[in-house]
């Protein structure tokens, strides 16, 4: 397929129609049904929806990990069929750093593994990274010596180096404490005005998708299927009376839970 | 839940205070003392037990006075060391060990090859579980007779022996660690384009190993008595046997001192295996990486 140039109007990863079905020992599982939405480049596209709409899942087959049984996804134009670095991917678990490479270690070795990229230029921008996310000083600690918010931000550092097309994240932040949370959602924000690079980001909380999302889509559960798009406006959430912020809040919570005959909040 | 409750409690007053600085505690942290220290090193409470048991050996064998059923300890030193100073048990060991890393070697390319199979398609891993389940229980010296007969005597039976008795427990631990892997971890790997045996080695080895080790502990002690055993059965290999026949050939001699000098030898080579060589390995690498407490 010919090299396509992506404007900024132009979908540069593509979900169409997208069914994904999975296989436990006796059911056959259907995750998400019929699943549209497009992202643009620079954008941060949050998948919001309750546990058990397929979020996760959907995720997975955009890295690669398991294909569509009806529909396609694309990046760039071209299919999707197997997991690779131009789609790196950061995780919930805080073991996704292999344990046994240090800090820097780490995010070299997945710059060198698919002998993309020399040692000599991969360790310089390993620590470029590193100083990014403010963990140079502990470029030579093993994983397991690190705190959980640590081992997260290491994690994106690896992603950020690998400079990929997009960067999927999977709830990377769900296992931390509020106030590590909420630092490492500054930071993020931080990262992207830096670079720009285009994320789709998973997560169930509300105020997460509205803190770090241009966009949101809206999932429902079992099987998931897109409800909403919606668009954060962040001239107007900069007010100080966060009214814009309760609203949204509000409206998203009715659209996911309007089938409900009542709701708390 | 009386959080709310405020009438219920009365209001205390709010403060605000400034916390004494790190430097004027003092303390924070004070080096252990030398006893504590060694105290922590499992080589100096070891080599303690080790000291506990001789000293039994020796006031035993004293009071007994019987040398040809039990020479004492020193009675055991002193042939040792004329032994190692004739030149006499350096070449056995030299024998023994040179059969034991042919035989280990063979078993860890064999347990490779399946465990390899294994993972990449089911019919390999139901080859390897039918193979392990098979002769996994079969005592390696109980093929010493078939081998005789195959290979005649002399080096090829029992390096056939030690292959047999070094494979099937190599390849249950490596096969087992390799399936329990984090999925996590799996995902990583192919997140960085990683596949086939690249993937095996960067990803798998690394992360199984904790089970690797202990496969290969268990591995080497299976073939370090597998091959005493069969030298004791023979063991001759033009005129000079190993370890094994050293022990055999000084008990015919009624050599008894000699007999335990050997068994000892057996013994400290065992230790220095396992406490030396296998634990520097551990220390390089999972305990370094967090894997294990």
């Amino acid at each position: 397929m010919p090299a396509q140039n992506t404007p900024i109007s132009e979908s540069f990863l593509d979900v169409q129609n997208v069914t994904l079905q999975y296989k436990t020992k006796e059911y056959l599982v259907t995750a998400t049904y019929r699943v549209n939405f497009q992202v643009y480049q620079s954008e941060r596209l949050i998948l919001l929806g309750p546990s058990g709409c397929g979020k996760s899942t959907l995720l997975k087959a955009i890295g690669g990990y398991l294909q569509p049984t009806e529909g396609v996804i694309r990046l760039e134009g071209r299919e999707i069929v197997k997991p690779g670095p131009d789609r790196g991917m950061v995780f919930q678990e805080f073991e996704q750093l292999l344990p046994w490479k240090t800090v820097l270690e780490n995010v070299v070795f997945a710059l060198t593994a698919g002998r993309r990229m020399p040692l000599h230029e991969a360790k310089d921008q390993a620590e470029y990274y590193l100083e990014k996310v403010n963990l140079i000083k502990f470029a030579h600690s093993y994983p397991h010596t690190l705190s959980g918010g640590m081992k997260q931000r290491v994690a994106i550092a690896r992603c950020l180096a690998l400079q990929s097309k997009v960067i999927l994240m999977d709830e990377p932040f769900a296992a931390l404490d509020a106030l590590t949370r909420q630092k490492m959602q500054e930071e993020l924000l931080e990262l992207w005005s830096g670079s720009h690079f285009t994320l789709v980001f998973v997560t169930h909380s509300i105020e997460e998708a509205i803190l770090l999302g241009t966009r949101i889509v809206l999932l429902s559960p079992h099987p998931g299927q897109v409800k909403a798009e919606l668009n954060i406006d962040w001239d107007r959430l900069d007010d100080p009376g966060q009214q814009e912020f309760k609203e949204l809040r509000d409206r998203i919570h009715r659209i996911l839970f309007k089938d409900q005959i009542e709701y708390v909040i | 839940m009386g959080g709310k409750n405020l009438a219920l409690t009365e209001l205390r007053a709010e403060y605000e205070r400034e916390v004494v600085a790190p430097v004027e505690i003092g303390n924070l942290q004070r080096s252990l003392s030398l006893w504590e220290k060694l105290w922590d090193s499992g080589a100096v409470r070891k080599l303690l037990i080790l000291i506990v048991l001789a000293t039994i050996w020796q006031v035993y064998a004293t009071r007994l006075d019987n040398p040809l059923m039990l020479p004492t300890f020193f009675d055991m030193l002193v042939a040792l060391s004329q032994m190692f100073l004739s030149g006499e048990l350096l070449a056995k060991i030299d024998t023994s060990l040179r059969v034991l890393l042919l035989g280990y070697g063979g078993g860890i390319v064999v347990a490779t090859v399946l465990t390899i199979l294994a993972i990449r398609n089911r019919l390999g891993t139901d080859l390897l579980e039918t193979l392990t389940a098979m002769f996994n229980p079969l005592p390696a010296i109980a093929l010493l007779p078939l081998a005789l007969l195959w290979f005649g005597l002399g080096l090829p039976s029992i390096i056939f022996v030690l292959i047999h008795a070094v494979t099937w427990p190599i390849a249950l631990n490596v096969y087992s660690g390799f399936t329990g892997v984090s999925n996590t971890l799996r995902m990583v790997g192919q997140n960085y384009g990683l596949t086939g045996l690249g993937f095996i080695w960067n990803i798998l080895v690394p992360a199984a190993f904790p089970q690797i080790l202990t496969g290969l502990k268990v591995g080497w002690a299976f073939a370090w008595r597998t091959l005493i055993a069969s030298e004791l059965v023979f063991g001759v290999n033009s005129g000079s046997g190993g370890l094994g026949w050293f022990i055999f050939e000084k008990k015919n001699q009624l050599e008894i001192a000699s007999v335990f000098a050997g068994l000892f030898v057996v013994i400290v080579i065992g230790i220095f295996v396992e406490n030396g060589l296998f634990k520097l390995i551990e220390d390089k690498t999972i305990t370094r990486w967090g894997m294990k407490s």
